[in-house]
């Protein structure tokens, strides 16, 4: 098995403890870091897929992102500067009066699997700080609003309709969490929906790449 | 007419109840037995583990707080110093309120019904977060093991002195095992982690008169029913629509009793109306029928967020017991 193949198949297992090795070690024979990273990734889509069919559950999906980070930690002083593998950055956080984490910290994850860089914003995060981030930050070309309760689906709503309306420009809004639907993101001007961390990461890339 | 108790025994053993059991009515729950506070709306306390709780104002409830200044077991592997069990108060004058609502019960009528929030799994990411909890499962598990037979112990000793002083005929237990969509953990972990914990606890509760377990888990958890029955649970109580619940109880139905398919986040809301849930009450009770079945908000308590819910819902299923029975 080609090195790479056993890096894809060691994230894919979540083993956190073995990815570090075999990334060098496929650095040593030769493969190109940004390879290694797109390996990674495809891995991390199958975990995603694999999650959002319940195939896997959410240990298993978290020890896969990890294993991933640990990689990534190998292969970042080689690709500093090179923003090619980029996504660019995305913004991510749960919307004000919220404090569930859990939900937006796994689309973070996969988010980050997938090739952005991550700014998150924590929970209960007030409208106008959506703002702030995109001005503090490069290449912001994704912001993730994250809500659980029915009764944060206005701050949902407020967060979007801000974001939307500051005149900023560049990047798309995505949106998600328990009580959303399809006709509820639309409502409110979001760009887009996923239902879970698998497909959040599908989606964000497919909206990015638009 | 049956009794309440009779009703819901009827009910869940195969028999002829005269009406659905009707949400919470036969626990009468003796809250007063509660021992370490929680938080309340607009609150942030710290409770008697250690652990910080925030309830903004006008939401649905409380969280446990889990940044690095507040989150108490910092590392499972050295989970006994940062894990300290609370005292569990004996004395006459703390539980004097609990006895006298106990003994105020007509327990023929209803069951002696003692909450027990949180449960095993709930307190271990209460104290570390849920993420941190999760992976320590695979990254760990000793210390999980370790952890899981201490917070076992503690309520095994709350167990005890609730027998003594309260002694309940029923335990209403609360521990969310999943999202809307499918359980936390596989049923392979739920089998090595949570199976032991559970069965040491609910067999003893048993074996010193308990006559009824309920379980709350306000998620997808049909792949662990197996396992609940197992563990000695009478009655899964949270059951949501996802589960596909008119399938488990065909598939259970005699070994275990479903409590819910009336799922609070779509009912239980700033506007609901009393068409959407009379809607939803006649659907629940045709699809799910006479026996193992109590129609039931999903939420973990007799209570609803959004005042009037609970009672148009309790009046809706009352309507449909005189249109089915």
């Amino acid at each position: 098995m080609a090195k790479i193949d056993e890096v894809k198949a060691m994230v894919e297992a979540g083993k956190t403890k073995l990815v570090p090795g075999l990334v060098q070690e496929a650095l040593d024979e030769g493969s190109a870091a940004k390879d290694i990273l797109q390996g990674m990734v495809d891995s991390m889509s199958v975990v995603g897929d694999k999650f959002s069919t319940g195939e896997i559950f959410v240990p298993e999906m978290l020890m896969a992102a990890k294993a991933m980070a640990k990689g990534v930690d190998v292969l970042k002083p080689l690709m500093a500067g090179d923003s090619s593998n980029s996504l660019g950055t995305c913004i991510i956080g749960t919307v004000a009066g919220d404090l569930h984490d859990i939900g937006k910290n796994l689309v973070s994850m996969m988010i980050e699997s997938a090739g952005f860089t991550m700014v998150d914003l924590g929970v209960d995060v007030p409208a106008d700080r959506w703002i702030e981030a995109i001005k503090e930050n490069q290449n912001v070309t994704l912001v993730a609003c994250s809500g659980l309760l029915t009764t944060t689906m206005p701050a949902l709503k407020e967060a979007v309709q801000t974001i939307k309306g500051s005149g900023l420009l560049g990047f798309k809004v995505i949106v998600g969490g328990a009580p959303v639907t399809q006709e509820f993101a639309t409502e409110i001007g979001a760009d887009g929906f996923a239902t879970d961390a698998g497909s959040a990461a599908v989606k964000a890339v497919e909206l990015v790449k638009a | 007419m049956l009794s309440k108790k009779q009703n819901l025994l009827e009910t869940i053993k195969g028999g002829n109840p005269d009406r659905f059991v009707n949400q919470y009515e036969f626990m009468n729950l003796i809250m007063e037995s509660r021992f370490i506070p929680s938080v309340g709306p607009g609150q942030i306390i710290k409770n008697a583990w250690g652990i910080t709780f925030s309830w903004p104002e006008g939401q649905l409830g409380g969280f446990p707080m889990h940044d690095p200044d507040h989150k108490v077991l910092k590392d499972i592997t050295q989970w006994d110093k940062y894990v300290k069990a609370p005292a569990i108060p004996t004395s006459d004058e703390f539980w004097a309120p609990a006895i006298a609502h106990a003994n105020s019960v007509d327990r023929n009528e209803e069951f002696v019904t003692a909450p027990l929030i949180p449960g095993i799994f709930e307190q271990a990411h209460h104290l570390m977060g849920v993420e941190d909890a999760l992976m320590a499962f695979y990254e760990e598990p000793e210390a999980m093991h370790e952890l899981f037979d201490y917070l076992t112990e503690f309520e095994l000793n709350v167990a005890k002195v609730l027998i003594d002083k309260i002694h309940p005929d029923c335990v209403f237990h609360h521990d969310d095992w999943g999202s809307q969509k499918n359980s936390f953990v596989s049923p392979d972990m739920f089998e090595e982690f949570f199976l032991p914990a559970y069965k040491k606890i609910y067999g003893f509760y048993k074996e010193n008169g308990v006559e009824l377990i309920v379980h709350h888990s306000d998620s997808y958890a049909a792949n662990l029913v197996p396992y609940m029955i197992d563990m000695g649970i009478d009655i899964w109580q949270g059951v949501m629509t996802t589960n596909n619940t008119p399938e488990l109880i065909k598939n259970y139905g005699g070994k275990i009793s479903f409590m819910g398919q009336l799922d609070s986040g779509k009912i239980d809301y700033p506007a609901w109306s009393r068409e959407e849930i009379a809607k939803y009450v006649e659907l629940a009770c045709k699809e799910c029928g006479k026996l193992y079945y109590i129609p039931c908000l999903t939420q973990g308590l007799n209570r609803s967020s959004f005042p009037g819910v609970y009672d148009a819902v309790s009046e809706e299923i009352n309507r449909m017991s005189k249109i089915m029975f």
